[in-house]
């Protein structure tokens, strides 16, 4: 690894020597036996209340069982696409509304970003499952949990977006204006390709947060994952085998998520800026 | 023939670049005060002065980088408004090179020089490449067109700025300190680039402390300190008996390092 790319950490720590090394070695062999005693206590907790037992685990071993929970998948991915894509686009009108010379626009962006920012994704989806019904909106069951999500998303898109822009060097602008460049070439050729660049990890991120607020899929009667794991549960009355299969189905698909954001970000890479 | 030499000679009257009354204030900081200037064509200008004197401040007021409280600027007799498409037009007919190169981080040397063409004057894509090759060739960086800014040294990347500047066929360019962020090693290649580009015929206002390149190329010396142009002169006479004291001093201060 180059200088120039290094990262962050080998720049505030100096690599350790012969003492730190003895230290790591020394504190990394208490933690993993305090975390093997750990995890030996929680299963036998749940070998004297039962849940290992092999009833519990056996619907595994069937394939209807992985089609009901990969139908739940496909619809919690369904509606994480469809929220970050409509986030996204919220999210990018926000942010122009906020950066306008238009004070009026501002304003009003700056209230929509706050507001959005500001109320848990629960209350949305209580607006648009039990609020908007009775205006007359009858949504399906997809938008009323993908609305309330992209909603919750957007203001924190439209802040990670401007944070981007920002940090834009001035000159860059300068630059495409001296060029003979418009205010609109400047800033969508320009401007926001470098801004956005710098923000890509901190959006695939937010797209982890959106993920996870598809689980709320239950209130609105949605087949995501998470329901679809709940309707497992009641049937086999499965708590403990269900709940580790479908965490260890999120950890995968957040895990790919981080990898695209590597992968995604080495490629953009700007020579010089590293993200981990 | 008679009626063409006539029309000749106008269009030499008419300065490529001038500047009417220029009054600039940083809040209550009197920058730049009631400047004249004006440029003909194919002529090299160099602007001295000491830091904070301005010198930055008037290049980028030529474009309207900076506001201005008072004055005018006229670009080859058109008289450069606030905002709007006049704007950018005369901005385009204006090329400038900053301290900083300013290239595009995230586009190829190709597509820096491209770029502006394309979106500006819709130059077709493949007769813009054809033509930024030739820029490149010319300033001695065509080996370098697929990489990023980020992969060269300053003096190439100064050079990509030229040649970026030049693919808009500006009236003229207005180069700020374009040496001054460059390692001592890699001045010579930029400073040969603008000697030559001046030898071509290029109108030049230039802002820099190489005093040695300013006696070679300047058709005029402009020194500015406090915000006003303090002495108007050729190279000659400028450099070897200044007539305001403070440009003497000011050459003195620069000692035997540039004489
Ligand atoms: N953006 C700015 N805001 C406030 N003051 C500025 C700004 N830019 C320059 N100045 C001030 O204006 C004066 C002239 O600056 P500048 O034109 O950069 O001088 P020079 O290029 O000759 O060194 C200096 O006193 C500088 O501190
Ligand atoms: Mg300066």
């Amino acid at each position: 690894m180059s200088t120039a790319n290094s990262s962050i950490r080998d720049v505030l720590y100096e690599p350790p020597g012969p003492k730190t090394r003895r230290r790591i070695g020394i504190a990394t062999a208490v933690s993993i036996v305090v975390l093997v005693v750990l995890a030996a206590k929680v299963v036998r907790q749940f070998y004297i209340a039962g849940q290992l037992g092999p009833k519990y685990w056996s619907l595994f071993a069937r394939y209807t069982t992985w089609r009901f929970l990969g139908r739940g998948l496909a619809g919690t991915m369904e509606v994480a696409v469809a929220a970050s894509a409509v986030a996204f686009a919220a999210g990018l009108l926000l942010m122009l509304g906020r950066i306008s010379r238009y004070k009026i626009l501002r304003g009003f962006s700056t209230a929509l970003i706050e507001i959005t920012r500001g109320i848990p994704t629960l209350l949305f989806i209580y607006f648009f499952f039990l609020l908007a019904p009775q205006f007359g909106l009858k949504l399906p069951a997809f938008w009323k949990i993908t609305l309330p999500v992209a909603i919750s998303a957007a203001g924190v898109v439209a802040e990670v977006l401007r944070s981007g822009v920002n940090a834009v060097p001035k000159g860059q602008a300068e630059a495409a204006v001296s060029l003979g460049m418009r205010g609109g070439s400047v800033f969508f050729k320009i401007v926001f390709p470098q801004g956005f660049r710098y923000v890509v990890p901190a959006l695939i991120s937010e797209i982890v947060i959106v993920l996870k607020d598809t689980t709320f899929a239950y209130v609105v009667n949605y087949s995501d994952l998470m329901q679809n794991a709940k309707v497992l549960i009641s049937n086999y009355d499965a708590l403990l085998s269900v709940y580790l299969v479908t965490a260890v189905i999120y950890i995968l698909i957040n895990y790919l998520l981080h990898k695209l954001s590597v992968r995604i970000a080495g490629r953009n890479r700007i020579p010089g800026i590293t993200i981990e | 023939m008679a009626q063409e030499q006539k029309r000749a000679d106008a269009a030499r009257q008419v300065p490529v670049i001038e500047l009417r009354h220029i009054d600039k204030y940083f809040g209550s900081l009197h920058v730049l005060k009631d400047v004249n200037l004006s440029v003909q064509r194919g002529e090299v200008v160099v602007i001295i002065g000491p830091s904070g004197s301005g010198k930055s401040t008037l290049c980028r007021t030529i474009n309207r980088l900076e506001t201005i409280d008072a004055g005018e600027i006229i670009i080859d007799g058109a008289v450069m408004p606030e905002e709007g498409k006049m704007l950018a037009k005369l901005r385009s007919e204006i090329g400038m090179v900053f301290q900083s190169f300013n290239l595009f981080e995230h586009k190829s040397i190709l597509d820096n020089v491209t770029i502006a063409p394309r979106d500006v004057l819709r130059v077709p894509r493949k007769e813009a490449q054809e033509e930024a090759m030739r820029l490149l060739e010319r300033v001695g960086v065509a080996d370098q067109a697929h990489k990023v800014p980020a992969q060269l040294s300053g003096g190439q990347k100064q050079r990509v700025a030229i040649a970026r500047s030049l693919a808009m066929h500006p009236k003229a360019i207005l180069f700020d300190e374009p040496t001054s962020a460059l390692d001592p090693e890699m001045i010579g290649e930029v400073l040969d680039v603008m000697t030559e580009l001046a030898g071509e015929g290029m109108t030049m206002v230039i802002v820099t402390h190489e005093m040695n390149f300013a006696r070679r190329v300047a058709d005029r010396v402009i020194f500015m300190d406090g915000g006003s142009i303090l002495e108007e002169n050729t190279p000659q006479e400028f450099f070897s008996a200044p007539r305001s004291q403070r440009a003497r001093d000011f050459l003195n201060s620069l000692g035997d390092r540039e004489r």
